[in-house]
């Protein structure tokens, strides 16, 4: 009594030894089976201990002596399977005689069990809970006494105590490099704007090994128009040679895996690959029950998938291109709409897809999500601010001409009447020297103050054209409209011009379908329009050439069905340059024009809710179009 | 021989329109506001009258209204230096719109026109 007592003393102070040295899970295994062994003068011993995997839990042999070499690795035991699963799921102490006889034992060749005639088989118990089993065999039948079974127990509620802390111990530190892993990612993430390059960091973070560690990361990004999922970016090696070799690298490497990737590997390198284009090549509609990846971002939750092949939402030519035995897929959801799904294997090590594994995922999902969700505010921010811009543009045209029209009202009365005087005397002057210089002895010289004055007139002559046109443009917004047939006013523009035309030798095309297209217009002001587009393509073509005109098919511009008319001139084009100012009020090429033609039209036509646009084909020659809508336009508003 | 009177308070345009419509034959005179050109109607009845709009004092349009309702059977030609007002439907009791030009070809057909009719 007193050597049990002895030795169940030996016992507490070598386990409370372990307990204060060590953390290290397999250190306490092995410490354990040899203060085990030691004591109780027994063959075999082996632990058990209970894993719980996608919430399925077996018994995984943990350590063992007397038993052949790294056998352990493999024994699997589900709860109530053999002698230890029926003390794990009883949460009862077992001592056979003559185990081998005993029918639930369960025999593993790889243990060479049968060698062993008798077992002792006690539960490890915390809080009520079976954790594992602790297992004594002896070659020789043995009939183990209750203090040796009462020893045993002792010693297995201690290292129960022990094996805990380690596991809470490993968990944590698996959690602290997790969050090391989260926090590195982020930062590198943070170091640029290039969506793409956050991205690959991302995925890089993911298939790095360590706490990540998949072989392969895939990520699909959710195409609106299309309803569909477009593969965006794959990441992994395209072979298990190059894995392998990826993987002895990095075995090699210490401290700070991610920025060693990070700065060591060329981010482009990836896009080469094969496994980057077949990425690329994948679309998958969303359509619900149709495909996993599908089902993933409709749903917006995880899929872990553990047998592609026979899984009714992955479809053979998926799960063939694939080539990986299990799965997982992960929505991006960063607020409530679903931006894309990663799907993450581990083809080449074939390595479970954990638990564990599935939460980082989907931290590192979330992640992915807001770096896409800010690259496309990002983007929207840019183009509303380019929109602003344009429109603020607009509005500097608009106010300009707008001030000019008032400006112009004001000051035409005050210059047009003292051009008037100018002019009109000066014709009278011109008159009565003409009439003197009937006289043969005045008419040398006479001949100079005829021309001088005929200056003043042609000079007073352009700047009262000049003044009619400033005030037609503070006018353009006044229209009488009417119901014109537009083809037949495109004749009489032409008819018009017809000696100008033939001055020039220029060839006409027409191709004017509909000749009964009436719309409702201001004829005076759309025929001044017609007539300035044809000046100009005219003016183009001193030497000939052709001009086509041509009306188009219904087109809607700002959600107005309009009747476009297509102007083409083989007049060579304008120079660059002058084709951005060819709107502004006052420009011009020409000697004697008044550079307000277009921005008058411009306004005629917008005024009538249509669009005035210029194509500009540099050796070719210049493209009006000219959109009328078809629909009255008494509600539009100038303004 | 007939009678016209021009109204306009620019001198230099009276004196234009006073030698090239004399010129054409007709006689001529000349107000330089309303109050003038009531006076020289009162005096003599003009065959026809051309009215600047924009003047000092009483504008030509009130001018237009005031005589149309005394002495409707004058005719008028409203001569300004700009279109605008052809849009005010006051000025539709004249007889003809005509916008100042150093060119007085317009004026004289408009002019003959309307005497002729």
């Amino acid at each position: 009594m007193i050597q049990e007592t002895a030795l169940g003393l030996e016992i507490l102070r070598d386990v409370a030894r372990i307990s204060n040295s060590t953390l290290n899970l397999n250190e306490i295994l092995a410490q354990t089976i040899d203060i085990i062994k030691n004591k109780l003068h027994i063959d075999a011993c082996s632990i058990y201990l209970i894993e719980t995997e996608n919430e399925e839990s077996h018994l995984k042999l943990k350590a063992s002596s007397g038993m052949p070499e790294g056998a352990a690795s493999n024994i699997y035991l589900k709860p109530g399977k053999g002698v230890t699963g029926w003390v794990a799921q009883n949460k009862k102490t077992l001592a056979l005689s003559d185990a081998l006889q005993d029918p639930r034992f369960v025999y593993f060749p790889e243990i060479e069990e049968e060698r062993f005639q008798s077992m002792l088989s006690v539960p490890m118990l915390y809080q009520d809970k079976c954790v594992g089993v602790i297992n004594v065999h002896t070659l020789d039948m043995r009939f183990f006494s209750p203090s040796e079974i009462a020893v045993l127990e002792t010693l297995s509620g201690q290292i129960t105590g022990c094996i805990r802390n380690a596991l809470e111990f490993q968990r944590s530190q698996l959690l602290l490099k997790e969050q090391t892993l989260l926090y590195d990612i982020s930062l590198a993430v943070q170091g640029t704007m290039k969506m793409d390059h956050q991205l690959w960091i991302l995925l890089t973070g993911i298939t790095l090994g360590g706490a990540g560690g998949f072989n392969r990361a895939l990520l699909f990004l959710t195409d609106d128009p299309s309803q569909a999922l477009q593969g965006y970016m794959g990441l992994g090696p395209d072979s298990s040679e190059e894995a392998g070799h990826i993987w002895s690298e990095l075995r090699h490497k210490k401290g700070d895996v991610l920025h060693w990737i990070l700065a060591e590997s060329d981010r482009n390198e990836y896009q080469q690959s094969a496994f980057n284009n077949l990425a690329q090549s994948l679309t998958i509609p969303l359509k619900p029950g149709t495909h996993v990846l599908a089902e993933a971002a409709l749903l917006k939750r995880p899929f872990l998938i553990n047998h592609p092949h026979d899984h009714p939402l992955v479809p053979r030519e998926f799960a063939e291109l694939l080539g990986s035995s299990s799965f997982a897929v992960v929505p991006l959801v960063p607020h409530q709409e679903t931006l894309g799904v990663l799907l993450v294997d581990n083809r080449y090590n074939d390595a479970p897809i954990t638990d564990n594994n599935m939460a980082l995922l989907t931290r590192l999902a979330t992640h992915i999500g807001w770096v896409i969700e800010n690259s496309r505010l990002f983007n929207k921010l840019l183009k509303s601010n380019q929109e602003l811009l344009s429109t603020k543009e607009q509005l500097i045209q608009s106010e300009k001409l707008a001030a000019m029209g008032e400006l112009a009202a004001e000051v035409a009365h005050e210059i047009k009447n003292p051009m008037v005087s100018i002019g009109g005397f000066t014709r009278r002057l011109r008159d009565q020297l003409s009439q003197l210089s009937q006289n043969p002895n005045l008419l040398g010289l006479l001949e100079s103050p005829i021309q001088y004055s005929g200056i003043i007139i042609s000079e007073v002559e352009r700047l009262e054209r000049l003044l009619h046109n400033i005030l037609q443009l503070s006018q353009a917004g006044q229209l009488e409209p009417e119901e014109v047939k537009i083809n037949e006013l495109v004749l009489e523009v032409i008819a018009s011009l017809q000696v100008g035309i033939q001055e020039r030798n220029i060839e006409i095309k027409l191709d004017l379908p509909g000749d009964k297209e009436v719309l409702p217009i201001d004829r005076s002001k759309i025929k001044q329009v017609m007539i300035n587009i044809l000046c100009n393509a005219m003016e183009s073509m001193p030497h000939g050439g052709l001009l086509q005109i041509s009306s188009l098919p219904y087109v809607y511009i700002n959600d107005r069905e309009m009747l476009g008319l297509c102007f083409e001139d083989s007049g060579g084009g304008i120079p660059q340059e002058t084709f951005e100012n060819i709107f502004n009020p006052f420009f011009t090429t020409k000697k004697t024009g008044t550079g307000l033609g277009l921005s008058i039209s411009r306004k005629i036509v917008e005024s009538h809710g249509g669009a005035l646009r210029l194509k500009n084909n540099l050796n070719q020659g210049v493209t009006v179009y000219l959109y009328l809508p078809l629909q009255n336009f008494a509600n539009y508003n100038k303004n | 021989m007939t009678k016209i009177l021009v109204v306009d308070d620019e001198d230099n345009i009276r004196l234009l329109y006073k030698e090239e419509l004399q010129d054409e034959g007709y006689e001529v005179s000349l107000a330089a506001n309303a109050d003038e050109a009531f006076k020289a109607i009162e005096a003599d009845v003009p065959d026809l009258i051309t009215l600047d709009i924009k003047m000092p004092g009483m504008n030509g349009i009130d001018f237009l209204r005031k005589l149309k309702e005394d002495k409707k059977d004058i005719p008028v030609i409203m001569c300004s230096a700009y279109g605008t007002y052809k849009q005010d439907f006051q000025v539709w009791a004249s007889e003809a719109y005509v916008v100042k030009s150093a060119d007085l070809r317009e004026l004289k057909t408009t002019i003959k026109q309307i005497l002729d009719a």
